[in-house]
């Protein structure tokens, strides 16, 4: 084997015993004494360490170095950012794939490009042609720079304890960073190939590969070879060259679009030119598009797919074993083997995963286009015609940090609603509805911050009368603007309306509020929606455009679900044509404390993208949003910028003691009405335009979005409450609002003192607003608050900024609103934070202490607890029958 | 590795344990785990069926590759190791434990050697 290349780590694989082959004329480890098995599910619980060294590695720059990869790549260079990588596929003349690559941009001009070992050569005959056309030229660096994947949900931990705590990249895919570990320049990828949510690549020069090597094994990584890389992949239905993409068994070449990355991989935008294969790709997309419309009359760009197949009788599938459904061969397995897997029990959040292991037969086969998900086939095995299913997917990894193996299960049919008589059910309802309102009123220390209990009189008054009723109302030109109301029977109702705007425009401190909106989300809808129609009131014979560019706060850095593409702004905002993407870009944040804006970097970020809405506001928030200095900017700039500040968390904090929206600049406030404001749940929207402001006529759009925009019934019940609740907060602010933020301090403090890891800035106390973060530890959250919850302690685990997702999570967000107003001080929440330290550090069962810390406190504070005004309550409650 | 005196071993990497005059249970040698990998699945013969020596009677598949299993001897397979259906891992924790199948009736054996001959055969 001595014309075999070797990499970097050659002698340490030798040494640890490996079982070395040749693999693309590369002499690498297949396997370790440990053997596959193991190093596979090593993998998927700890961190498995690969030698990926092999692989080609190119570096390309030069003045047309993006015009180049353009050309010869089927992705959209210019979609990658500074620190972000993508995944590509080489494409030939006839839209099959030469290769596929991944693209890093460590460095504003320079790509690297890395590709598979075995096509090495073969890509770079055909890259170096192409490249003469162009000014830009390639160096390859597979010998100079060492390759490490480290993948695994302990991946990060181990990394972290190299880069000396600094974070390793931004919690999401593809995600880049140059750090030093140990006095090596390292450069870091948040990408692999075996499907783990935790998994990055690590490149170092040459001289530091064994360094880095055995640096990560004492820190508990184990190496392991390329069969358990391929298994990885197999179970993350990730392709591989010259089996699911290349050329099929029977030698025809597979479309790129037969691969099921192709969609992400493959990129029409007019930014790539004529690049090659782009004619037949248009083609395999347009009948791509057909297939997954289930119109299969015309499969001649693309026969044939590639898809996950799982086999359900006993045996092993094999790449090349033909398919069949009935009588036809439908195609082939393309990748297949056994692979091993964690049991677990338990459902949704409680699943465990076992010690004890499985395996299964899956892979991947090339079958006729009509086949379809769920479809019974059968594989060819040794003669033997086997039992095997088509299922959606082999893995998932939706819940980091573990990849969770999905087993094939048909769906199992949902009983009916059982017939008979209701009675017992409908007490049985009761009887529960009772037990849980006594337990969370009584029992509960509740910590929430995104609720808060409403008083007695808003409860009342949102389950009387006009909670049945409609009252749709639309203002009339030809009457001045005056309301007309569609029903009879309405007058109260629109006395109360127009009572609770005017409470609403004097609390927000604006010219005018919309309050039929039942949600804040729906507030935040109804305002985009507005924006985009007031865009578009000039040329209604086309299309309406969609906004962009929009500034929010990212999602997993605090930023609110309602103002993200993926809920409120969904239909409104634009994609972005050079990009690809939505046309977002996120306030930049401190980098010593993630929960703060960058106020520097958000005013290069505004110069740069000139966002035509800017969006302050978050769920996770712990600061003041610099409103007054981005307004200040923005007008400097001249910018026609629109300035709106979701308050749904904060809404009840507007004021002295947090923030005057309005007065630091902004245009439009939207809010809930039942987080720090005292319910119920409802939305709010404040907008600062004047009759006469060239604006005023997207408040108008508005008030026309809300209605019949948004909502036909409005929900007059909790409409009604909302006005108590506007008058004990207009009343009460001062001294609640002043007692919620200097509790959030106080308690912020005690549970410091306690010895649980606060987070925030201890110069403020950590906290400026209801909320206090604790950090209990990686993916640690979820377990703390359910452990909580027995405890009778609700708060919620969140992800913070550093973490992938909310299984992922290790923090615990918490909010003294509440209990604020049921009359716990600084001593109450010291007390608190010393029970919670109990449960949370030592794992004590505190549910007691709560229910006594809780005894005290059950009457609402910041109410009207005046006895004419309990006696009319009694009386409303008697006479209405409530 | 492990070679245990009392058995016989064929250059296929099979062993032989003989019970009586015609009756043997054959299984892999560990070598022959070792150089599978991990196994993940075993194809058994069915009792009653006749095989012949040097001659495929059963296939076993690591997470790599599929590979047959020659009998050492001819004769009637009288008896299988269902265990390791669902433990094929079995061959490889312990593969002299681990019996394939007992063949009874035994004819013929193909060329068999002795634990030294058969480590002296690996080690070239």
């Amino acid at each position: 084997m001595s014309e075999l290349k070797r990499t970097q780590l050659y002698d340490v694989h030798v040494a640890a015993g490996a079982t070395m082959v040749d693999f693309g004329g590369w002499e690498m480890p297949i396997e370790y004494p440990t053997k596959i098995v193991a190093e596979h599910l090593y993998t998927r619980h700890a961190c498995g360490i690969f030698d990926v060294s092999h692989m080609g590695r190119v570096l390309v720059e030069g003045p047309q170095a993006v015009p180049f990869l353009q050309h010869v790549l089927s992705s959209n260079v210019k979609a990658l950012d500074l620190n972000q990588a993508q995944y590509a596929i080489i494409p030939n003349e006839r839209g099959g794939a030469v290769d596929d690559a991944y693209l890093y941009r460590f460095e504003e001009e320079r790509y690297l490009l890395v590709v598979n070992a075995a096509n090495t050569d073969k890509d770079l005959a055909h890259l170096n042609e192409q490249i003469k056309a162009y000014d830009a030229k390639m160096t390859v660096i597979t010998g100079e720079w060492a390759a490490i994947a480290v993948q695994g949900p302990k991946s990060k931990e181990i990394l972290q304890i190299l880069s000396k705590g600094e974070a390793i990249t931004e919690p999401v895919k593809n995600a880049l960073n140059t750090l030093d570990f140990g006095g090596h320049t390292v450069r870091v990828a948040k990408t692999g190939y075996t499907g783990e949510p935790l998994g990055y690549e690590v490149y170092i020069e040459s001289a530091g590969a064994v360094w880095l090597w055995n640096r990560l094994i004492e820190l508990g990584a184990k190496p392991a070879g390329l069969g358990a890389r391929d298994t990885l992949r197999l179970e993350a239905c990730l392709p591989l060259y010259g089996h699911d993409m290349g050329d099929d068994p029977e030698g025809k070449e597979i479309p790129i679009f037969a691969v099921p990355l192709a969609k992400f991989a493959v990129s029409f935008s007019e930014q790539k030119g004529d690049f090659i294969g782009r004619e037949p790709l248009t083609r395999q997309y347009e009948a791509f598009k057909r297939i997954m419309n289930r119109d299969f009359s015309d499969l001649a760009a693309l026969p044939r797919r590639v898809l996950p197949i799982t086999l359900l009788d006993k045996g092993v599938m094999r790449a090349g074993m033909p398919v069949y459904k009935g009588d036809k061969q439908i195609g082939f397995v393309t990748s297949g083997t056994m692979v091993p897997y964690y049991r677990h029990e338990g459902e949704g959040l409680q699943t465990v995963i076992l010690e004890e292991t499985a395996k299964r037969s899956i892979g991947l086969a090339i079958l006729d286009s009509d086949t379809l998900e769920d479809d019974i086939v059968q594989v060819d095995i040794r003669g033997k015609r086997l039992k095997a299913v088509i299922p959606p997917y082999h893995m998932r990894v939706d819940a980091p940090p573990f990849a969770r193996p999905i087993l094939y299960r048909p769906e199992e049919e949902e009983n009916a609603a059982a017939s008979g008589d209701r009675t017992p059910k409908a007490l049985e309802l009761i009887g529960k509805a009772l037990e849980n309102h006594v337990w969370r009123q009584e029992r509960c220390v509740n910590l929430i911050p995104s609720e808060m209990t409403a008083s007695r009189a808003v409860r009342l008054l949102c389950a009387s009368d006009p909670s049945f009723r409609y009252a749709e109302h639309k203002k009339v030109k030809s009457f001045y603007d005056a309301d007309v109301f569609y029903y009879q029977g309405t007058e109260f109702i629109d006395q109360v309306e127009q009572l609770l705007v005017e409470e609403m425009k004097a609390f927000l401190g604006c010219a005018e509020a919309e309050t039929r909106c039942i949600s804040g989300q729906m507030s935040n809808t109804a305002v985009f929606s507005s924006l985009m129609d007031w865009k578009n009131r000039l040329d209604r014979k086309r299309d309406a455009k969609r906004l962009g560019y929009i500034m929010n706060n990212h999602i997993i850095k605090g930023g609110h679900l309602s103002a993200q593409p993926m809920g409120a702004l969904h239909d409104y905002i634009a994609i972005d044509p050079v990009t690809e993407r939505h046309a977002l870009v996120n306030f930049p944040v401190l980098k010593d404390n993630i929960y703060r804006i960058d106020v520097e970097e958000t005013k290069k970020a505004i110069a740069q993208y000139r966002p035509e809405l800017i969006i302050f506001g978050k769920s996770m928030v712990l600061h003041k949003e610099p409103v007054a200095a981005i307004r200040k900017f923005v007008d400097e700039m001249g910018l026609e910028t629109t300035i709106m500040y979701d308050m749904a968390h904060v809404l009840g904090l507007i004021g002295d003691y947090f923030q005057k929206p309005f007065q630091e600049g902004a245009e439009i406030v939207t809010g809930s009405t039942h987080k720090t404001f005292f319910g119920p749940q409802r939305g709010v929207i404040g907008v600062n335009y004047k009759k006469g402001d060239l604006k005023y006529g997207l408040w108008e759009t508005i008030e026309s979005r809300a209605f019949p925009g948004s909502v036909s019934n409005h929900h007059l019940g909790t409409q009604l409450g909302l006005l108590m609740a506007a008058y004990e907060m207009n009343q009460f602010k001062d001294e609640y609002q002043k007692a919620v933020v200097s509790n959030a301090k106080s308690f912020a403090k005690s549970l410091k003192a306690a010895g649980l890891d606060v987070a925030g800035d201890p110069a403020n106390d950590y906290t400026e607003t209801h909320q206090v973060i604790v950090n209990v530890g990686y993916g640690t959250g979820p377990e703390v608050a359910m452990r909580l919850e027995r405890n009778s302690i609700i708060c919620n685990y969140q992800a913070t900024p550093e973490e992938e997702g909310f299984t992922a999570s290790g923090a615990l967000r918490m909010g003294v609103n509440e209990m604020t107003r049921f009359g716990f001080g600084p001593k109450e929440f010291d007390q608190l934070a010393q029970i919670m330290a109990d449960c949370i550090l030592r794992g004590k069962e505190v549910g007691e202490d709560i229910a006594k810390l809780r005894a005290g406190y059950t009457e609402m504070k910041y109410c009207f607890n005046e006895n004419d005004v309990t006696s009319a309550l009694n009386d409303l409650a008697k006479k209405s029958g409530i | 590795m492990n070679f245990p005196a009392e058995l016989k071993y064929s250059k296929d990497h099979e062993w032989v344990k003989t019970i009586d005059e015609t009756t043997v249970l054959v299984g892999i040698t560990d070598f022959a785990q070792s150089e599978l990998g991990d196994l993940v699945f075993i194809n058994l013969p069915q009792p009653g069926d006749e095989v012949t020596a040097e001659e495929s009677f059963c296939d076993v598949e690591s997470v790599k590759a599929v590979s047959d299993v020659m009998s050492p001897c001819t004769g009637v397979v009288a008896e299988v190791n269902g265990e390791l259906e669902d433990e094929p891992q079995m061959l490889n924790e312990d593969p002299y434990g681990a019996w394939i199948a007992k063949i009874s009736d035994v004819t013929a054996f193909g060329e068999l050697m002795t634990a030294q001959e058969y480590e002296a055969f690996i080690a070239k």
